[in-house]
């Protein structure tokens, strides 16, 4: 703010100059010239009186004579003031207005508050390099969990969109191009808060760039970049990128998770969504063969992890030697002949996975014509088009923004939750099953919140006096209602992790040891009271024995003493 | 030879020297201090005051925050004097503005000695 301050005051050198000199010499002449006060007496104007005078005549404002009618001399000396004092005036209001609406001034101005409210950030914050469509998702979702963010958008169109819609908290935001490494420094990269840096531009080379840069400003920070060529995405694993997103492989495996584990991807979804949403009852994809139009990027993850399903696929690809299909139809798909030369009939389900929204939905609505019973996913490219993709309600919508927008949510609300989404995937499916079921039972069919805690003094320093006391704190006191020790809180621990060994949701009697971390997913009303048990001995030791501990000395000290008594009597 | 320089030394040593113009005399004798000389004194210190304005080396602040020391004790000797003319008694009235200008008079001697000081320090 400072240099701003100087840069306009540097500006205004000149006009002040000028008011000064211009004042002094009206002034000075006003108090020589020879007047008459109202007796008739001789009088000269005093230098206030004078400076008075001058002061409204310069401004336009024009009080009139004061304090006596003046002489000719005087007003001679006066039309000639007027003349030299209002030009300088109106010049340096003139520069004033200038230099409000310089846009290299506003630019800066915008650009100092922007780094003074980042700055003066009391939360953790994860930054945004974009706000695109995921990253619009991504922001929404972050803020409706209470986390803080920051953006950088070099596009002004998008940034009115996030200045229009309600948040929870404010998202301080900068219109700039967060390639350049001054402005992920004002955005708070080596600031003590910040969580992590979000890379999901259009452009792999701009995530790249913002990668590097921010693995060299603070190796230590999470950063989460989006990379569709696998070149980039090596390159951006060789610095330690903790996790680098490919929308089309990520949408493969998902599709992979569906036909193989419904309840697996279940779980997933839920886990990553935005807090309050319900989930639409998910399609379990059939087993036969399928027909995939397009085999870009979209389309080879889709056969590759279909394939390994052991699910066969008939592949309809425009331009075949563009992308390498050895063995496919040759046509667009929207036209009945390609897809019944596709055997279109026999097939179970139909994937259109070209990049033209269009296409698509002209495939998918020709394809059903000839087989209704038609499994359909569709890809869908543009976030705009939404109401015609669901007016057309097909089994599986794949949305780009959304997968990536969940992925960065696994990765950001905590680490653990990456570890136990991992984790879980290698469990069976009915295993899953239960675990929903289980949660469903719990906290109902709104998506919950995922939280983690660590056993220590800092997170919970009521847990470490009851246990440096020799009692037995087990995972199942964390689970009881403080209000009442018989309710059970609506929450369920999902992973224990001890010494870096994971255990998946770990059984209520487990013990509890320092260092432990757990991580729970429950109602959010849930995750508001589960401090006051962490926080507050009296109340932990309510849920282990059920006893309510005074407050206070001497209530503690009658206690004692009315145990002692009645230890006696008993003795006796 | 540099003409900025030479209108900044200028009006820097013009404010001191009317400001000890205006200063010296009986303090308490109001014939030894004239109104012209005070608003001279005024104009100049502020002329001085705005040429600073936008230097940003370390010298150069210094020596905007003495002269806006300076501008501010004469500006109150003249408000003072406008207010309380003629409602006060004159020699006890010319004391308070007086003493004033004093205490201006030493923040624009410190002016003068921070710009011979960064003269000489000059290496060219």
């Amino acid at each position: 703010m400072d240099s701003i301050l100087f840069l306009i005051l540097r500006r205004l050198r000149r006009p002040l100059i000028l008011i000064i000199v211009s004042f002094a010499i009206a002034i000075i002449g006003l108090t020589l010239m020879p007047g008459l006060d109202d007796q008739g007496h001789p009088w000269k104007m005093s230098i206030f009186d004078a400076l008075y005078v001058i002061s409204y005549t310069a401004t336009t404002i024009g009080f009139g004579e004061i304090p006596y009618a003046y002489s000719k001399a005087q007003r001679l000396w006066l039309t000639f003031s007027i003349y030299l004092t209002v030009i300088p005036w109106f010049y340096a209001v003139g520069k004033i207005i200038t230099l409000l609406q310089d846009t290299g001034l506003r630019q800066a101005v915008t650009t100092e508050r922007f780094a003074k409210k980042v700055r003066q950030l009391q939360e953790p914050f994860y930054i945004l390099c974009s706000y695109g469509q995921s990253s619009n998702l991504l922001a929404k979702a972050l803020d409706e969990k209470g986390m803080r963010v920051v953006v950088i958008e070099p596009q002004q169109e998008r940034l009115n969109e996030l200045e229009l819609i309600d948040t929870r908290n404010t998202i301080p935001y900068l219109c700039a191009d967060a390639i350049l490494p001054e402005n992920l420094e004002r955005a708070g990269v080596l600031h003590p808060l910040c969580s992590g840096v979000i890379a999901l531009t259009d452009d792999d080379n701009v995530n790249l760039a913002v990668a590097v840069a921010v693995k060299l400003m603070n190796p230590d920070l999470l950063v989460i970049a989006r990379a569709e060529r696998d070149d980039i995405a090596a390159n951006m694993a060789s610095f330690g990128t903790d996790r680098i997103i490919n929308p089309y492989t990520l949408f493969g495996d998902q599709l992979a998770m569906r036909v193989h584990a419904l309840g697996t991807y279940l779980l997933h979804e839920w886990l990553t969504g935005v807090p309050g949403d319900t989930l639409p009852p998910p399609e379990n994809p059939p087993k036969g063969r399928w027909v995939v139009c397009g085999y870009g990027r979209f389309g080879k993850s889709v056969v590759e992890n279909l394939e390994r399903e052991q699910i066969t696929t008939t592949i309809i690809e425009a331009m075949p030697e563009l992308t390498g299909c050895d063995y496919c139809i040759v046509g667009s798909g929207t036209e009945a002949k390609t897809l019944l030369e596709a055997d279109i009939t026999n097939a179970v389900g139909i994937v259109a996975g070209t990049d033209n929204d269009t296409n698509n939905l002209s495939i998918v609505m020709t394809a059903f014509e000839l087989n209704p019973k038609l499994f359909v996913v569709i890809r869908k490219n543009r976030r705009h088009n939404g109401r015609l993709f669901k007016q057309f309600n097909a089994d599986i919508t794949m949305q780009p923004t959304e997968i990536i927008a969940h992925e960065c949510l696994a990765h950001m609300i905590s680490p653990l939750l990456a570890q136990f989404l991992s984790l879980a995937r290698g469990q069976t499916n009915d295993w899953a099953n239960k675990l929903i079921s289980q949660l469903v039972m719990t906290m109902g069919e709104t998506v919950p919140e995922t939280w983690a805690i660590r056993i220590d003094n800092e997170d919970t320093p009521a847990v470490i006096e009851l246990m440096e006391t020799g009692l037995n704190v087990s995972v199942q006191h964390l689970m009881q209602d403080p209000a009442n020790r018989e309710n059970q809180l609506e929450l369920v621990p999902i992973l224990l992790l001890r010494n870096n060994v994971p255990s998946l949701v770990p059984d209520p009697n487990t013990r509890l040891k320092a260092g432990d971390r757990i991580l729970f997913c429950g109602s959010p009303a849930t995750k508001s009271t589960l401090p006051s048990i962490l926080n507050n001995t009296k109340t932990l030791t309510y849920i282990i024995d059920g006893v309510e501990v005074p407050n206070s000395l001497v209530w503690r000290w009658l206690e004692k003493k009315f145990k002692r008594k009645s230890h006696h009597t008993e003795s006796a | 030879m540099n003409l900025e320089k030479v209108v900044f030394g200028f009006f820097i040593v013009l404010a001191m020297t009317l400001n000890f113009g205006f200063f010296i005399g009986d303090i308490d004798n109001a014939s030894h201090h004239h109104a012209y000389e005070l608003y001279a004194a005024i104009i100049v210190s502020l002329i001085a005051t705005v040429l600073k304005f936008g230097d940003r080396t370390h010298v150069g602040a210094i020596l905007l925050s003495t002269s806006l020391a300076a501008d501010l004790q004469l500006i109150a000797a003249a408000i003072l004097w406008a207010a309380l003319n003629g409602t006060y008694d004159e020699a006890s009235l010319t004391v308070y503005i007086v003493s004033l200008s004093g205490g201006a008079l030493m923040a624009n001697i410190i002016s003068v000695v921070l710009l011979i000081s960064e003269t000489i320090s000059q290496k060219r």
